[in-house]
């Protein structure tokens, strides 16, 4: 797999703000999004990571309004190609499905209906959409170049999904998510239920499936090494937080986060075994957030200032946004100090 | 689409009639462990009519002979095999001249004909009411008012055979009480005939459908209610499939193959259930048969219909074993 370029185009296709999910508890909502904001750009590839529930397939189902009860969107405004998803009524939004957003979801497995042939499946989303189509050939054509497209043989067409192989139901997963050429595709862990040679081809078909039709794809994982390899920016999520997005180089050779370097510092290695070095252990109650930076209970780093200002996400170079006190001009001085002594710990 | 083959077949119909053989042999013993024998029941029924009975019993003597009863068992087990497979049920011993073949034929198409619909209705209309309870766009009158319905379910058939008989055939006389067609009306494939038949049959097959299908909508909403869970559910509603659509060919299609399942298994308890609703109506099938049969000590008769019912339950069961892997792609009837 190569490495994909930073220069993308600056055209955005998928614009976020202030997007705001709750999970409705007994005791309280419990706050899985927290005000992220976050551009996706025409032919990107973005990947979101962070820790099992720091809210990033929350952050995807938001996107594509499928949050679950009792989860809900407490506020936000999702905007693809200058269409606001949260303003389309009922059926504006059935009919905006899979044409604007598609979703390839996590765990392909049970992800297909087990009574419908394979065809009928990838069928129904076009004649939901395009309506009933005359050509019976012409739609059987389609399907094989887009079985063509994910790698997968023909003969699957009648076959019904207990009688694929995972690697091949997440294929069809993701021929059926690119079927309308949507402008947004999001991949929630696709390849996380896969052993690593199938995780790896099946990687590697996103990405050219994606070059091929030229959609945007957004990749959520926690996988930080497969994804280094196939996304051309990484953001981080922290309990509900955006707290750095920025292209898969700066991050990987500088990550300026606290908690995306703890993050990159803990890939692990064959080469050598690392100690994790974000504190394990209970983080804060979701339902009551502590004031300030979310992370400065565990950030080594953190100071009178963290507790006090809720940082805000900081430009620090081209489609580079973090949320640290440290990089605020006027604390320039104590980010030198404090990366000094954490190098010499 | 699961395959058939011949060896599944072969296996599955030896099995079938393994069950009719055992059937067939329990029904053969159990009457002859009970205590009494129906020629002496019948003619101490006939002294007690008329008081006495010249030569009572060179009568009974004469009757054990000619229903071979003096032979050793196994000579009667053979002889009841052996004609349980020319479809010679033997005679009615309280009704002598008529065959129980013949009584039985006449009975049991009333019978299909009745479990079968009431069947098909409160089959469909249970899964109907369960899908809908289910559903997240079924209107909240709907929700409220399919439970209300469910409050027969837990009283027993018969009872709610009465009730309906009562009020709809004694107090308000829209239908008719008894019997599977009206005196007056002749026998035949006429439209005539065919209205009366269903007017009969209507509250009888109420009775059976009302104390149903609350079960079998229970049954399907909690089925519904997993499938909903269903990874394929969320990638459903993000493909963006008409509402309508994702409930029939997504949720009902998936949640009804347990259904069928348990269809299949409660055959055999619904025919209890039908039995008594036949009485309360005097329904003239199988139901009415094997209580009259009951009532006379018939032994011939209640061999006869408890082994036709036998047939018929594990016939029933036989067909939706065979048509399973038509509705579950996952089930296939090859060889394994």
């Amino acid at each position: 797999m190569e490495m994909q370029t930073e220069n993308g185009s600056e055209r955005v296709v998928l614009k976020v703000e202030k997007l705001r999910i709750h999970y409705a508890t007994p005791q309280g909502d419990v706050i899985a999004v927290s005000d992220i904001s976050f551009n996706l750009y025409e032919g990107e590839t973005l990947g979101l990571v962070g820790e099992s529930g720091c809210g990033k397939s929350t952050t995807a189902y938001g996107i594509l309004q499928l949050v679950q009860p009792p989860g809900y969107i407490v506020n936000g405004s999702i905007e693809v190609d200058g269409t606001e998803v949260l303003d389309l009524s009922e059926e504006e939004l059935r009919k905006f499905r899979w044409t604007g957003l598609s979703l390839i979801p996590q765990g392909a497995m049970n992800s297909l209906n087990p009574t419908m042939r394979v065809k009928d499946q990838i069928i129904d989303v076009i004649e939901s959409h395009e309506g009933k189509q005359e050509s019976k050939e012409a739609m059987r054509d389609r399907i094989y170049e887009l079985f063509q497209n994910v790698g997968l043989p023909n003969r699957i067409y009648n076959m019904y999904p207990h009688e694929l192989s995972g690697g091949m139901k997440q294929r069809v997963c993701i021929a059926m998510g690119v079927a309308l050429h949507p402008t947004v595709v999001i991949a929630d862990e696709a390849t996380s239920a896969l052993d690593v040679v199938v995780q790896r081809i099946v990687a590697q078909t996103l990405v050219k499936v994606k070059d091929e039709i030229g959609v945007s794809l957004i990749v959520i994982g926690h996988d930080m090494g497969l994804l280094a390899q196939i996304v051309d920016r990484i953001a981080v999520m922290y309990a509900g937080k955006m707290v750095e997005i920025a292209p898969v180089e700066n991050i990987y050779a500088e990550p300026l986060h606290p908690y995306t370097r703890l993050l990159i510092d803990s890939i692990p290695s064959i080469k050598e075994r690392k100690p994790l070095k974000i504190t394990e252990g209970i983080t804060h109650d979701p339902r009551n957030p502590p004031s300030g930076c979310i992370f400065r209970l565990r950030c080594p780093f953190a100071w009178e200032h963290c507790v006090e200002v809720e940082p805000e996400p900081i430009d620090a170079e081209h489609k580079h946004e973090v949320a640290c006190h440290l990089y605020d001009e006027r604390f320039e001085e104590r980010r030198a100090n404090a990366f000094a002594t954490f190098a010499n710990s | 689409m699961g395959a058939f083959s011949i060896n599944y077949l072969v296996r599955r119909l030896l099995v079938f009639f393994l069950t009719l053989w055992v059937a067939a042999t329990l029904i053969f013993i159990i009457p002859r462990l009970a205590p009494g024998d129906p020629i002496s029941a019948m003619v101490a029924r006939l002294s007690q009519q008329a008081g006495f009975v010249e030569n009572a019993d060179k009568i009974i003597e004469g009757w054990k002979e000619r229903f071979g009863l003096n032979d050793p068992v196994y000579v009667q087990y053979l002889r009841f095999m052996t004609g349980l497979l020319g479809g010679d049920l033997g005679y009615s011993m309280a009704r002598f001249p008529s065959t129980v073949t013949e009584l039985v034929g006449r009975a049991l198409p009333w019978t299909i004909g009745l479990v079968g619909i009431a069947t098909f209705i409160f089959f469909t209309v249970g899964n109907l009411c369960g899908a809908l309870l289910a559903w997240n766009r079924t209107p909240r009158m709907v929700k409220v008012l399919i439970p209300m319905s469910m409050i027969f379910t837990s009283i027993p058939p018969l009872l709610a055979g009465l009730l309906l008989s009562y009020i709809f055939a004694f107090l308000l006389k829209w239908f008719p009480q008894t019997y599977s067609y009206g005196f007056g009306v002749q026998p035949g494939l006429t439209l005539d005939f065919i209205a009366n038949v269903i007017h009969h049959g209507t509250l009888p097959a109420m009775a059976i459908v009302l104390v149903t299908f609350g079960y079998w909508a229970l049954g399907m909403r909690g089925m519904m209610v997993t499938i909903e869970g269903e990874d394929y559910m969320i990638l459903a509603q993000a493909k963006g499939l008409k509402p309508f659509y994702v409930l029939y060919r997504y949720m009902i299609r998936n949640a009804i193959l347990p259904q069928m399942t348990a269809l299949a298994v409660s055959i055999g308890t619904l025919v209890n259930g039908v039995v008594l609703v036949e009485v309360i109506f005097n329904y003239n099938g199988m139901g009415t048969l094997i209580v009259t049969a009951l009532r006379e000590q018939d032994f011939g008769l209640i061999q006869g219909t408890s082994f036709i019912l036998i047939v018929t339950s594990a016939f029933a069961v036989l067909i939706i074993d065979l048509c399973y892997p038509l509705i579950d792609p996952r089930i296939s009837l090859e060889g394994r």
